[in-house]
C-alpha cells in the first residue's frame, strides 16, 4: 500500500512539474517534448531521480497506446479542406519520402557502422518518419500561422507516414530474424496487407463509429470516452489482423473530426488533453527508459547519422517527392528542414530490443541521440526559420472567448466574446452605427460589470465586453471590427498590400492602368488564372506574384480560385 | 507635405450629403475637373470607374482612395470628399465609407505615382488622421489633418 502511494505521489509530481515547466520553456522558445525527454532523463537511472525502469515490455505497451492516441488527436484535428492542398504532396513524402529517408540513412550506416545490409535499413526505417505534432505545437504557442499549403502538407505527412515507418521496421525485422528468398517480393506484399487493412478498417470503421454514437443516447461526458474506446478498438483490431493499426485509428480521427457529431466540442477538447497527456508521459517514460551514459559512446557517429539525415536524406526525400507539384522553393526549403523527429523513432528502436536483435541496444542508442539532436537543432529554429522564408501569414482569428453552438442539424453558429480595448477599430473609427456582418447578432453588452438594458444599436466603449451570435465565417469580418492589431510587421496592410482586386480581373487590364508593359499579356487572361499558372499547385492565401514594381499577394481562395488579390505598391521586404 | 498644387480648399468638400458609391466618385471627378482646363467631370469618372472595376479601392476603416492615370494632366491632382454619412463601397472589410481622396497622375509618371499612393494608404492607416479628418468641420480643417506629420 505504501509503495501505492508513493509511485501516485511521485508520478503526479513529476507530471506537475512538467506541465508547469512548459510554461516557462515555451517563453524560451525551447521544443516542449525535448523538455519533457530531459525530465525523464534526470529521473532516471543516471540522473539525480536515481530511478531505474528498463521494461522494454511495459515502454513499448504504453509508447504505442500513446502514439495510438496522439496519431487518433491529430487526424480529428486536421480538417478536411487542408486535404485539397496537402493530400497529394503529403501522401508521396508518407510513402516514398519514407523509403527514400531510409535507404539514404541506411546506406550510410551499412558503410559507416559497417552493419550488414538489413540492419543498416532497419536503423534508417527507424528513423524515417517525422514528428509535425512537436512543430506545430511549437508555432503554434507563438501564435504563427503558416501557409495552408506548408502547413496542411507537413500535419498530414506527420501522420501518415507513423504507420510507413512502423510498417518498414516489422518487415525489417522479421526478414533479419528469418531467412526469407525474396525479400522484396514479401516486403511489397507485406505493405500492401497492412495499408489496405488499416486504410478499409479505418474508414469503414470511422464511418460506422460515427453513426453509431449519433444514435445512442447517453451523457455527453460519455461521448469522448466511447470514441476513444471506439478508436483504440479499432486501432486493436487491425493491429490483430496483421494490418496498420496506427494508420487506421488516423484515418478513424479524420473521419470522425470531419463528420456532424454530437458534442463534437466536448470531444475534440477531450482528445487535445489526452493527446497531451500522452506526449508528456510517453516522453517522460523514454526520458526515464534510456541510460543516458550509455548513450556518449555512440555520440559521434549518432551526431554524423544525424547529420545526414537532417542535411542530405530529409532534403533529397522531399526534393524528389514534390518534384511533381513544383513548390515554391521557400516552401520546399521549410519543408526539407522541418523534418522534426520525435517519440516514434524511439519507439520503433524498441522494437529491435523486444525482438532480441544483437545490435538492437546500439541502434536504440543511436536513434535517441538522433531524436535529441534534431529535437535541439531543427525544433528550437523552426519559428525563426518560418519567419525568415516569410512563410507566415496574418492569423485569422484573435477573439477573446468563443463558443461553439452545438445545435443539432441547425446551420453552424458560434457565440464569440470580446473585451474592447481603447484602440478597437469600432471605437477609434466611430460614426454614427458600426455595421456587423450580415450572418452576426449582438447578444450582449457588459459595462463596469453590469448587463447593459439595450444592447442594439451598439455604442461600444473601451471596456465593454460585447458578445455576438455568428456564422463561423464571419468571425475574421468581426475581429477586424473588434480586435486592435498592434503588430505593424504582419498587419493585413503590410502582409496583403494597400488594395484588394478581384481575383477575375484581368491583367492586361490592371497593367495598361498602371503603366507597366502589356506586351505579350493574353487579352482575357484573369490575375487568378496567371496566378495559378505561376503556381501549378493549388493556390493558397499568402502566394506571390511579382508585377513589375508591385507585386500581388493572393488573399482569399475558395473551392481553388483566387476570389481577392492583394496589391502591393511598392514591393517592400517586411521585416 | 501634400502641397497646394496637389490638394487644396476648392478641391475639398466637408460633409457632402452622398448616398451612393457612384455618386462619390462623380462628386470626387467633379471636383478635380473643376477649373482645370483640359479636364473633364465624365472623362475623370469613367476612369476613377475602370479603376473600381478591377476591385474596389476602399482601403478598409471608411477610407477610399480612388485614383487614376490620364493624360490631360501633367501635375499630380488631387480631391478630398467626406461625407455626412458612410455609403457602400464594396471595401473589403464590408465597412462603409465617408472619406475619400482622389488622385489623377500623368500618364508618365510612375514610381511618383506608386509611391503617392503609398505614402496615402499609410497614412489613412494611422487612426489619428482617420479621427481627425472624421472631426473636421470645414475645408481648411481637412487640410490641416491631411498634412499632420
Amino acid at each position: 500500500m505504501d509503495l501505492t502511494n508513493q509511485i501516485i505521489l511521485i508520478g503526479s509530481l513529476v507530471l506537475f512539474v512538467s506541465v508547469l515547466a512548459s510554461v516557462v520553456t515555451s517563453r524560451l522558445g525551447a521544443p516542449l517534448l525535448l523538455v519533457f525527454l530531459v525530465i525523464g532523463m534526470l529521473l532516471g537511472e543516471d540522473g539525480p531521480g536515481g530511478i531505474a525502469f528498463g521494461d522494454i515490455q511495459l515502454a513499448h505497451l504504453l509508447g504505442s497506446l500513446a502514439l495510438a492516441i496522439i496519431l487518433f488527436d491529430g487526424g480529428l484535428a486536421t480538417p478536411y479542406k487542408d486535404f485539397r492542398v496537402g493530400l497529394k504532396p503529403a501522401l508521396g513524402l508518407a510513402t516514398l519520402g519514407v523509403a527514400v529517408t531510409a535507404a539514404v540513412t541506411g546506406l550510410f550506416a551499412v558503410w559507416w557502422l559497417e552493419l550488414r545490409w538489413l540492419e543498416g535499413l532497419l536503423l534508417g526505417a527507424i528513423v524515417g518518419s517525422t514528428d509535425a505534432a512537436a512543430v506545430f505545437s511549437l508555432l503554434r504557442s507563438r501564435g504563427l500561422e503558416l501557409k495552408q499549403r506548408v502547413g496542411a502538407t507537413l500535419e498530414i505527412e506527420s501522420g501518415s507516414n507513423d504507420p510507413m515507418a512502423v510498417f518498414l521496421t516489422i518487415a525489417l525485422i522479421e526478414l533479419l530474424l528469418v531467412d526469407q528468398a525474396n525479400p522484396g517480393l514479401i516486403l511489397l506484399m507485406e505493405f500492401f496487407r497492412q495499408m489496405g487493412l488499416g486504410m478499409l478498417i479505418g474508414i469503414g470503421g470511422g464511418f460506422a463509429l460515427v453513426w453509431l454514437i449519433n444514435r445512442l443516447e447517453m451523457s455527453p461526458g460519455l461521448h469522448p470516452l466511447a470514441i476513444m474506446a471506439g478508436g483504440l478498438s479499432l486501432f486493436g483490431i487491425t493491429a490483430a489482423l496483421d494490418g496498420s493499426g496506427f494508420l487506421a485509428i488516423y484515418l478513424v480521427g479524420l473521419v470522425i473530426g470531419n463528420r456532424p457529431l454530437h458534442s463534437r466540442l466536448e470531444i475534440k477538447r477531450f482528445h487535445d488533453g489526452i493527446a497531451r497527456l500522452a506526449q508528456i508521459g510517453m516522453f517522460l517514460m523514454l526520458g526515464l527508459l534510456v541510460t543516458p551514459s550509455a548513450l556518449l559512446p555512440v555520440a559521434p557517429d549518432a551526431l554524423l547519422f544525424a547529420g545526414v539525415l537532417i542535411l542530405i536524406a530529409r532534403p533529397l526525400a522531399v526534393g524528389l517527392c514534390l518534384l511533381p507539384f513544383r513548390f515554391p522553393w521557400r516552401e520546399q526549403l521549410f519543408l526539407a528542414w522541418v523534418g522534426l523527429r520525435g517519440a516514434v523513432p524511439i519507439i520503433l528502436a524498441l522494437f529491435p530490443l523486444l525482438a532480441g536483435l544483437d545490435q538492437a541496444p546500439m541502434i536504440f542508442n543511436i536513434v535517441f541521440f538522433v531524436v535529441l539532436v534534431s529535437l535541439l537543432i531543427q525544433g528550437w529554429t523552426v519559428t525563426s526559420f518560418a519567419r525568415l522564408l516569410d512563410l507566415e501569414i496574418p492569423p485569422t482569428t484573435h477573439r477573446v472567448q468563443r463558443v461553439e453552438l452545438d445545435i443539432p442539424g441547425q446551420q453552424e453558429l458560434e457565440l464569440v466574446g470580446y473585451r474592447l480595448a481603447e484602440n478597437a477599430p469600432v471605437i477609434q473609427d466611430r460614426r454614427a452605427e458600426p455595421r456587423l456582418p450580415k450572418g452576426a447578432r449582438l447578444v450582449a453588452v457588459l459595462r463596469d460589470k453590469h448587463l447593459l438594458e439595450t444592447s442594439a444599436p451598439l455604442d461600444p466603449r473601451a471596456n465593454d465586453y460585447v458578445y455576438l451570435l455568428a456564422d463561423p465565417r464571419d468571425l475574421a469580418e468581426l475581429d477586424r471590427l473588434f480586435v486592435a492589431r498592434p503588430d505593424e510587421r504582419l498587419s493585413e496592410r503590410a502582409f496583403f498590400g494597400e488594395f484588394v482586386l478581384n481575383g477575375d480581373a484581368r491583367l492586361a487590364d490592371l497593367c495598361a492602368f498602371y503603366g507597366l508593359d502589356t506586351s505579350g499579356v493574353e487579352p482575357d487572361l484573369t490575375l487568378d488564372a496567371r496566378i495559378r499558372r505561376d503556381l501549378n499547385a493549388h493556390p493558397v492565401v499568402g502566394d506571390r506574384l511579382r508585377l513589375g514594381a508591385m507585386e500581388l499577394v493572393v488573399r482569399e481562395v475558395e473551392d481553388d480560385r483566387i476570389r481577392k488579390v492583394g496589391l502591393k505598391l511598392t514591393k517592400t521586404r517586411r521585416s | 507635405m501634400l502641397g497646394p498644387e496637389l490638394i487644396n480648399e476648392a478641391r475639398v468638400e466637408c460633409r457632402a450629403e452622398i448616398v451612393s458609391k457612384k455618386r462619390l466618385i462623380e462628386t470626387l471627378a467633379g471636383l478635380l475637373a473643376g477649373e482645370h482646363p483640359r479636364l473633364q467631370t465624365e472623362t475623370v469618372f469613367e476612369r476613377l470607374l475602370e479603376r473600381e472595376r478591377l476591385g474596389s479601392t476602399g482601403l478598409g476603416h471608411g477610407i477610399a482612395l480612388p485614383h487614376a492615370r490620364v493624360k490631360e494632366v501633367t501635375e499630380v491632382l488631387g480631391a478630398f470628399v467626406q461625407t455626412a454619412k458612410g455609403v457602400d463601397y464594396d471595401a473589403a472589410d464590408g465597412e462603409p465609407v465617408d472619406l475619400a481622396f482622389a488622385l489623377l497622375v500623368p500618364e508618365a509618371a510612375n514610381e511618383e505615382h506608386l509611391h503617392l499612393l503609398a505614402h496615402l494608404a499609410s497614412l489613412f492607416s494611422d487612426p489619428r488622421v482617420r479621427a481627425k479628418l472624421r472631426e473636421a468641420e470645414s475645408a481648411v480643417e481637412i487640410l490641416k489633418a491631411l498634412n499632420t506629420p
